[in-house]
Parts: structure tokens; C-alpha cells; sequence
């Protein structure tokens, strides 16, 4: 009988320790066992480190003057009207797309251009159509069809009115390969749209 | 006369061809999508938005034809005009953008569309809130039935051994001794085994539990609603966890990119948010906090002090002895997000949608297909190498392998 009875104290009492943890608010993470294994001793992305009062000598920046391997040389012209002016001779450095390089820019260009400037570069995206965010530009008018693409990159790169820098976005050949697409669809529909020779005369230079 | 039939029939369908294809050219001037290509983005009809609203821009000119040389020439005119100096100033010192390819009647027709403008009535309240189809709850149901069923019993085994002592009294059977219901051992022996199990339960569900994190949804420093961002405007989700596609983790976005935007979206006008407790949030103020993260003026239009950091609290924790690649699934698996992380676009707070244990990990690796590469190119290249899978289908022994074929499930691909 008293057996029993320390038996039933046991299970009565047992599921409270591990239960109490669970019935906590779902604001809080819960508990772990072995929070040895669970986290981590070694420094994990975005955790707070000590690393600069243990002594320990570590950048979380290139070493300057360094590119990484297979990277396109750094963009060198500086934010300001100086740059922007420049920036229209500055040519792509890459060779024309492939289809599916072609592709990619365009999903790329999907994800990060077109809430603002629209799939069909229009200005109606879902956050330019809803005048959520004023004053995009309509990449089809045809100021910036005849825009050179060095003046794209670097508003791409720097920001420009209402649109922020898109540099820490998209890597410099991921920001070429964008300004590629978007120039050959500008091209492909101005050519659609007008045969003669009433856009494409002005942006020979640029091609 | 053939030939100058000919000649003529070509020009007429060279024009006709202009008028077709060119909307710059062509005659029937339709103010509105003019409006719409070229003026929306800066412009409303009725209102003041960046510019000044259009309707009776005609009527506010200095001169008759002013509007012309301005949407000609507007930088020009910003320097030289007076009324031209005045609007640039009204607008917060931007010169608008020069049109001169816009014909004056092109301008007319905008602006004739603009004066007969009538704002649409307002806007039904669309779809915000979701209904959400009322989950049955089974488990109580069960419950109820089983302590109902056990009453039942109770009773009817009380009634059963009451009549058993009235019919041995009857025959004058000498009865043992009663016990009361609580010392009886049957009793007492299907109350411990109830416990028994009862308590294994709970003991073995909270020790599964121990570590895991599902339903976890944490305070965040800045009220960010995902069903805004990722639901109602539509941005897709590697706007900015771009670093999904190209790295083991899915970046937190920096500051940089939350600005991009809420440099010109100020004040929230949708739907009002709540938190989980049901309190309305201020959304405004928490673009404001934004605000002081970044250092950023929406006044002035500057960073005009130090920012620091948003410490966001991370929701999906995985042990440190398990290896997770997001490029790996969502690059190269083509998975997409909401499959671990749930309907997250329809989350105002995000909670943890998946148990992330060892056992959902591994039958989502028996379950999926790899997308091999196909003819017409869609897929992944890298499975080419796995030439013996390719020749298995083509033979027909399967018709498509799952990640576990190909080593999903083994130790060494996530724990090392």
C-alpha cells in the first residue's frame, strides 16, 4: 500500500516539471535540454560576440583595396551631380546575356525593381500603382529608354529621389546584369512600338 | 496607276500601322492612360500628392499656354519663371520631370480628363480580415465522451455490485465485508493504470517538447507586420531575405532596405493592426521607431543622426548540431518559402509554423521529388550528374526520385 501510494505521489508530481516549461506563453522560446548541445559555443550569424575585448584581431569587412575572386572591379564614381554626369560614359563591363542569365536578371529584376517600377516597367507596380510610394519612374517614357546605362547603374547603385541605394541588395554584376535587361526590353519595345527610326536614333551611343 | 495605287496603299497602311502600334502618335487622345504612363506617379488628378493636383491646373496658369512651355521645358522654367519658382518651392524644391515629347494636345487631353475627374465613391473595405474557418476541436470532444463513458461504468458497476449484495441477502449468502468504493482494489487498480498512462503521455509529449520551438512567436522590437509587407504589397520575400538564395542564412534586412521604401512611405492607411493579445498597434509610431533606428528626418529628408542596429529576435533556432543551407532548398530545391515557414504573408506577428524536429525534417526529405532537369531546361543542371538515376527512369524502374534517393536522409548531410 505505501508502495503505491510514493508511486502515485511520482506520477502526480513527474509531468509538472516538464509541463510547467510547456505551458509557458508561446512569447517566450521554452525550455532545452542540454543547452550545451543546443547553443552553440562558437559564435553563430548574427549573435553578439566578444571577440574585440578577448583580444582576438577579426574584421567583418574586406581587407581594403581587395576584391573578392571573379568580382567586377569596384564602382569608383562618387555620389554626387559630379558622378551622375560622369556615369553616362561608363559602360557595361558585361558581355551581352545569355538566355538564361537573361532569365535570371529578369527574376531578379521582379523581386527587387518591379513592386515599385512594375513587371511591364510601367510604374504600376503593387506599391507605385496604389501611389504608396510617389514619384517612380516609368521606365518606358523615353527619357529613360535614351538614358545611357551607366547613369542606370549608378542610380542603382547610389539611389536616386524617392528610390534608396540597392548596393547592399545586389551585387555589382546582379546590378549590371539588371541594367542589361532592362535596356533590352526597353529596346525590344520601343523597336515594337515604332519601326522607323523614332527612338532609336538618339541611343546609339549607349548600346 | 498600279504602281500608284501601290504606293498609295503602302503609305496609308505605314500610317495606319503608326496609328496602331504607337500611342504617341496616334489621334483619339485618351487623357487618362496618357495621365497614367506618363503623370500618375507624381500626380493626382483631384489631390495634392507630389505635385499639385492637375484638376484646374489650366485655370491657376499665369498665361494662357503656360502649361505647355512648362511640361516642355520644366527645369528651364524652375529657373527663369516666377510661378514656375513658385511651384518648385511648394513642392519641396523638386523640379518636375520635362515631357517633350508630350504634344499640347496630348497635355490638353490629360488635363481635360483631369478637370472632368470624379473621385470613385469610397472603396469597399476589401478582404482584410480573413475569416478563419472554425477549427473543431476533437480532442475535447474525445475527452468528454471518454469521462462520460467512464461515469457510465462507474455507475453501473456500482449498481451491479449493490444488486449482487440484494440478491445474496435474498438467498442469505454471508457477504464480505463492504468496502467503500475508494479502498476498492479494482477501482484503485484502473485509477493508477489511468494515471499511469495519463502521466506518460504528458511526461513524454513535454520531453519531446523540450527544445522545441513551435508556435513560438516573440515580441519584436519594432512592430513589422508580414501580411503588409509580404501579403498586402505584395514584395516578395527575397526583396529582403535575399540572401536566402545565396548563403546558409536567410538575411535579416539591414536597415538600408526597410528605408528604400519608408523613405517615401511615411503613415500607414490600411487596415488597423493588432498584436496577439488583441491591442491595437499604432503603426505609425512604429515607422517612427523605424525612423530612430535609421537616424533618418523624414522632415528633412536626411540622416541627420547616428543609427544603430534593430535587434530582431530570432524565431527558428536549430540546435547547433544540425547543418541548415537555405541556398540549399531554396535555390537549388526551388522550395518555397512558406513550405517551412508557413502562410508567413498572411502573419501579422511571425510564429514558428514548423516543429523543425529531426522526424518533419526527414519526411519532408522521403516525400519531395528533386527537380531533375528536363528537356525544356526547367530544373536543376546539377542533378545531370546523377546519370544512373536518369538511365533508372528512363528504363522505367521509377519515375521520379525523392531526396532520400539521393542522400537526403543520411547522418553525415546535416550533422558533421
Amino acid at each position: 500500500m505505501k508502495k503505491s501510494k510514493i508511486l502515485f505521489l511520482l506520477l502526480l508530481i513527474s509531468p509538472g516539471f516538464v509541463i510547467l516549461p510547456g505551458c509557458s506563453s508561446n512569447r517566450e522560446p521554452g525550455r532545452t535540454y542540454m543547452p550545451d548541445m543546443q547553443y552553440s559555443r562558437a559564435y553563430q550569424a548574427y549573435a553578439p560576440n566578444n571577440l574585440k575585448q578577448d583580444g582576438v584581431n577579426y574584421k567583418n569587412w574586406p581587407v581594403e583595396g581587395t576584391i573578392r575572386r571573379g568580382d567586377l572591379f569596384p564602382y569608383t564614381l562618387p555620389n554626387d551631380s559630379t558622378g551622375y554626369r560622369l556615369s553616362a560614359q561608363v559602360k557595361n563591363p558585361l558581355p551581352p546575356l545569355t538566355p538564361a542569365q537573361a532569365k535570371e536578371a529578369e527574376r531578379l529584376f521582379n523581386i527587387n525593381c518591379a513592386i515599385c517600377h512594375g513587371e511591364k516597367m510601367d510604374a504600376q507596380g503593387p506599391l507605385s500603382a496604389g501611389g504608396k510610394v510617389p514619384a517612380v519612374a516609368n521606365l518606358t517614357l523615353k527619357q529613360y529608354v535614351d538614358m545611357p546605362e551607366g547613369t542606370m547603374f549608378h542610380s542603382v547603385t547610389y539611389g536616386k529621389g524617392n528610390m534608396g541605394s540597392y548596393a547592399p541588395q545586389l551585387t555589382r554584376e546582379e546590378r549590371w546584369m539588371i541594367v542589361s535587361y532592362v535596356k533590352s526590353k526597353q529596346l525590344a519595345e520601343a523597336g515594337a512600338a515604332a519601326p522607323a527610326a523614332a527612338t532609336s536614333g538618339t541611343s546609339t551611343g549607349t548600346k | 496607276m498600279n504602281r500608284i495605287f501601290q504606293r498609295c496603299f503602302k503609305a496609308v497602311a505605314v500610317v495606319a500601322f503608326l496609328m496602331l502600334v504607337s500611342p504617341q502618335l496616334s489621334f483619339g487622345q485618351d487623357g487618362e492612360a496618357l495621365f497614367k504612363a506618363n503623370c500618375s506617379s507624381c500626380h493626382k488628378p483631384d489631390v495634392k500628392y507630389v505635385g499639385p493636383p492637375l484638376k484646374g491646373a489650366r485655370e491657376r496658369e499665369p498665361e494662357k499656354g503656360w502649361v505647355y512651355k512648362w511640361v516642355h521645358n520644366a527645369t528651364a522654367m524652375a529657373m527663369t519663371d516666377p510661378y514656375a519658382s513658385k511651384l518648385r518651392e511648394e513642392a519641396g524644391g523638386v523640379v518636375m520631370t520635362s515631357f517633350p515629347d508630350l504634344t499640347n494636345a496630348q497635355i490638353d487631353a490629360i488635363l481635360n480628363w483631369a478637370d472632368s475627374f470624379q473621385p470613385a465613391g469610397a472603396a469597399k473595405p476589401g478582404a482584410g480580415g480573413a475569416t478563419v474557418a472554425p477549427q473543431s476541436n476533437h480532442t475535447v470532444l474525445y475527452g468528454m465522451l471518454t469521462l462520460v463513458l467512464a461515469i457510465i461504468a462507474f455507475v453501473l458497476l456500482q449498481v451491479n455490485s449493490n444488486l449482487k449484495k440484494l440478491a445474496d441477502e435474498h438467498d442469505n449468502i454471508p457477504g464480505k465485508q463492504p468496502v467503500p468504493f475508494y479502498r476498492n482494489k479494482a477501482y484503485l487498480l484502473v485509477l493508477l493504470i489511468g494515471l499511469f498512462l495519463l502521466a506518460g503521455y504528458f511526461l513524454v509529449d513535454g520531453a519531446m517538447g523540450l527544445g522545441r520551438q513551435q508556435g513560438y512567436q516573440p515580441v519584436q522590437p519594432i512592430y513589422y507586420s508580414h501580411f503588409v509587407h509580404a501579403g498586402v504589397n505584395q514584395i516578395s520575400c527575397l526583396y529582403c531575405h535575399g540572401d536566402a538564395q545565396n548563403s546558409r542564412h536567410a538575411n535579416i534586412p539591414s536597415v538600408n532596405t526597410c528605408m528604400n521604401c519608408h523613405m517615401a512611405v511615411k503613415e500607414y492607411t490600411g487596415e488597423p493592426l493588432k498584436r496577439a493579445d488583441g491591442s491595437i498597434v499604432d503603426a505609425n509610431a512604429e515607422i517612427q521607431k523605424l525612423y530612430n533606428y535609421a537616424g533618418w528626418n523624414p522632415d528633412t529628408k536626411t540622416y541627420d543622426r547616428p543609427g544603430k542596429p534593430i535587434q530582431w529576435v530570432k524565431i527558428h533556432n536549430l540546435p547547433s548540431h544540425v547543418y541548415f543551407n537555405h541556398s540549399q532548398h531554396v535555390k537549388v530545391g526551388q522550395v518555397a518559402c512558406q513550405t517551412c515557414h508557413g502562410e508567413i504573408q498572411k502573419m501579422n506577428e511571425v510564429k514558428q509554423f514548423a516543429p523543425l524536429s529531426m522526424g518533419w525534417c526527414i519526411n519532408c526529405h522521403r516525400t519531395t521529388n528533386v527537380q531533375f532537369n528536363d528537356d525544356k531546361g526547367n530544373g536543376n543542371q546539377f542533378y545531370s550528374l546523377y546519370e544512373k538515376f536518369h538511365e533508372d527512369i528512363k528504363e522505367h524502374k521509377y519515375d521520379s526520385v525523392t531526396v532520400e534517393k539521393i542522400g537526403g536522409t543520411e547522418c553525415g548531410k546535416c550533422h558533421y
